[in-house]
């Protein structure tokens, strides 16, 4: 800041005094010499407005947002809160009123080109590349916001105020990254590295006494560098994959053992059915044998000799039937083309 | 008439007497006292100060922590590395007449001092690996090039209070290096995800073809053990009718076979003296 023009407004050129004066020594006089012909004690009366009007030059507002920082001679002397305040006259005291709840905003890594109608931002690569503790290259891209903690620090003590939180950020942001990992940068240790990156920026400013709290330290933009950009976009697509393999297979295995399990009750139900089947088959069979047993017994040639014609009659009719004296079949029974019997069918 | 005159001549004489012999020393500087090109007085508190007009004037100097933002430079780790470093430094004039007859002014001041905390920069990077610097060592390197290049400024009456390394990073074309490698770590990674993740799928359906088959085995040892139940109570419904009569069950089970199994196109050679033909030859 510079001071000679801070101070000058209030100042009333100090400095020029020498060359302005031969005009207005002879004005004034000329002025002078004229009241003076006109009424002669009024002349006190101009000299007292004169000293008053230079005793409001005093006469300074603080607005809310401000503090009044009065200096004498230079040389600070007290702070005065929002109101109309008074002050030992120029070029005895002066004020410096620094906007003290004003929360100022820098960016690092990128710029804001504008914000209305639509943000536009453009990187800065130097600013935002940097090493990680792995020995990676990450694009870490954040804004600091800070406020004055005390003004009589902020406006005494350090100079450059905005370029040193600047600069310290980055010195900050760096040494905090170089003790994490690209993947702490990248996914989880987000929150942990602006923590850690507000404390030792605050812990910095604090060692100059420079009068500033450190608001927030905000994580814009991480992101790894373009050149490896593609990589690092597989590994999240390569997660993915990784996922729906497994659904996949669950799906496969969700329709299987239903499928199974439907397989299995029908093998059962099968079985139990093949068991009754064959329990009530040989019930039936027995039943009917018993009581064909119990006629059967009765009578027994008779009946045995009507089932066995009656059977031979059922069946005969259906077959080829070739009759052949025993003495004859067992000597020809070798040779006989079987298969022309059953084309042409000699009945006898 | 002539009173007044005189009362505003010697008013007007009196501020520019005063605005010659005195001077203003801001809170936020300091000043020297030089008569004839000769420094004779510091002046390190803020207020007003009388000095003799025309022959002594002032020379200031900012009294507040001030800002070197060094440009950056290569330097060579200890590992035969190339690192970028660029750093900056915050220091403060602590004896405005030390550094009046050494350096004569602030710009002066910063360039030297510049070089002196490059110098030592540069011995303490010499010393320590790039992975040092970049990790863990960074604070430690900070306070060591603070401390040693604090000791070579004093006589300059200056004071650094704080050198930082804003940045540490490698030269463009270490840059494609570890580009190469970090896509290397990354394709592994990828990769590593891929098979976990066709491991777990095999995994899973490998244990659904083992279920499956478990299953069904299970159903078949079910089904098998109810059915040998059913073969056993209808062997034994069975074996308990016929035994009351084995010999007309033979009969009675044989005419019933002879039914199913002699069908069409069975070609039966039989004997004209069979029993069933018996009457065919003649009745006895």
């Amino acid at each position: 800041m510079d001071w000679k023009n801070f101070n000058s407004p209030q100042d009333g050129g100090r400095g020029d005094w020498g060359q302005q004066m031969p005009p207005s020594i002879s004005e004034t006089l000329n002025k002078v010499r004229q009241v003076f012909k006109g009424r002669g004690p009024s002349v006190w009366i101009i000299v007292a407005i004169i000293f008053v009007l230079w005793l409001l030059t005093g006469i300074y507002i603080v607005a809310p947002d401000e503090k009044g920082v009065v200096l004498r001679f230079g040389k600070f002397v007290y702070e005065t809160g929002p109101g109309p305040h008074w002050h030992l006259p120029i070029p005895i005291e002066s004020v410096l009123k620094p906007k003290v709840t004003q929360v100022r905003r820098i960016e690092i890594g990128f710029r804001t080109v504008r914000v209305y109608p639509k943000p536009r931002y453009k990187a800065v690569l130097a600013e935002s590349r940097m090493l990680t503790g792995d020995e990676n290259i990450v694009n870490i891209e954040f804004i600091v916001q800070y406020l004055i903690k005390n003004a009589r620090d902020y406006l005494f003590n350090v100079r450059d105020q905005s370029k040193t939180v600047k600069d310290a950020a980055e010195a900050a942001m760096r040494e905090v990254i170089g003790k994490n990992s690209i993947d702490d940068a990248l996914t989880t240790g987000k929150f942990k590295i602006q923590k850690d990156t507000q404390q030792l920026l605050q812990q910095i400013l604090d060692s100059y006494k420079a009068g500033i709290q450190i608001k927030t330290i905000q994580l814009q933009d991480v992101h790894p560098p373009t050149e490896v950009m593609h990589a690092f976009k597989d590994v999240a697509s390569a997660k993915e994959d990784k996922n729906k393999f497994i659904n996949d297979a669950y799906g496969y295995r969700n329709d299987l053992i239903p499928k199974a399990k439907g397989r299995a009750a029908e093998i059962l139900n099968e079985a139990m059915s093949y068991k009754a089947t064959k329990i009530k088959k040989a019930q039936g069979d027995t039943t009917r044998f018993l009581k064909l047993l119990s006629e059967y017994e009765k009578a027994k040639d008779v009946t045995k000799k009507r089932l066995y014609i009656e059977t031979m009659q059922d069946i005969l009719p259906e077959m080829d039937k070739v009759i052949v004296d025993t003495s004859i079949g067992e000597r020809s029974y070798p040779l006989l083309p079987l298969s022309s019997f059953q084309k042409s069918t000699p009945k006898p | 008439m002539k009173k007044a005159t005189i009362i505003i001549i010697s008013v007007i004489v009196i501020i520019i007497g005063l605005n010659l012999c005195l001077f203003v020393v801001h809170q936020t500087e300091y000043a020297l006292l030089i008569q004839l090109g000769k420094p004779v007085k510091e002046v390190l508190k803020p207020g007003l100060y009388f000095k003799i007009p025309f022959i002594q004037n002032v020379a200031y100097f900012d009294n507040r922590i001030l800002l070197v933002d060094a440009a950056p430079a290569e330097v060579l780790t200890k590992d035969k590395k190339n690192l970028v470093i660029d750093n900056f430094f915050k220091w403060r004039i602590t004896s405005p007449l030390r550094l009046y007859r050494s350096l004569k002014n602030e710009a002066g001041a910063a360039a030297r001092l510049d070089d002196i905390v490059y110098s030592e920069l540069r011995v303490d990077m010499g010393i320590h690996t790039m992975t040092e610097i970049v990790t863990k060592y960074r604070g430690q390197i900070m306070k060591t090039v603070t401390k040693k290049s604090n000791e070579k400024v004093k006589p300059y009456g200056v004071e650094i209070i704080d050198v930082r390394i804003k940045r540490a990073d490698l030269p463009e074309q270490n840059e494609k290096f570890v580009y190469g490698r970090m896509k290397a770590e990354r394709e592994r990674e990828a990769k590593k995800y891929r098979s976990e993740g066709r491991e777990a799928a095999l995994r899973i359906t490998a244990e659904a073809d083992r279920d499956k088959a478990i299953i069904l085995a299970e159903a078949y040892r079910k089904a098998q053990t109810i059915k040998g139940e059913g073969d056993s109570k209808a062997t034994k419904i069975y074996a308990e009718a016929y035994q009351k009569d084995p010999e007309f069950f033979e009969f009675v089970r044989s005419i019933e076979a002879y039914r199913k199994c002699l069908k069409k196109k069975t070609t039966l050679i039989l004997s004209p003296r069979s029993e069933f033909f018996r009457y065919l030859q003649k009745v006895e």
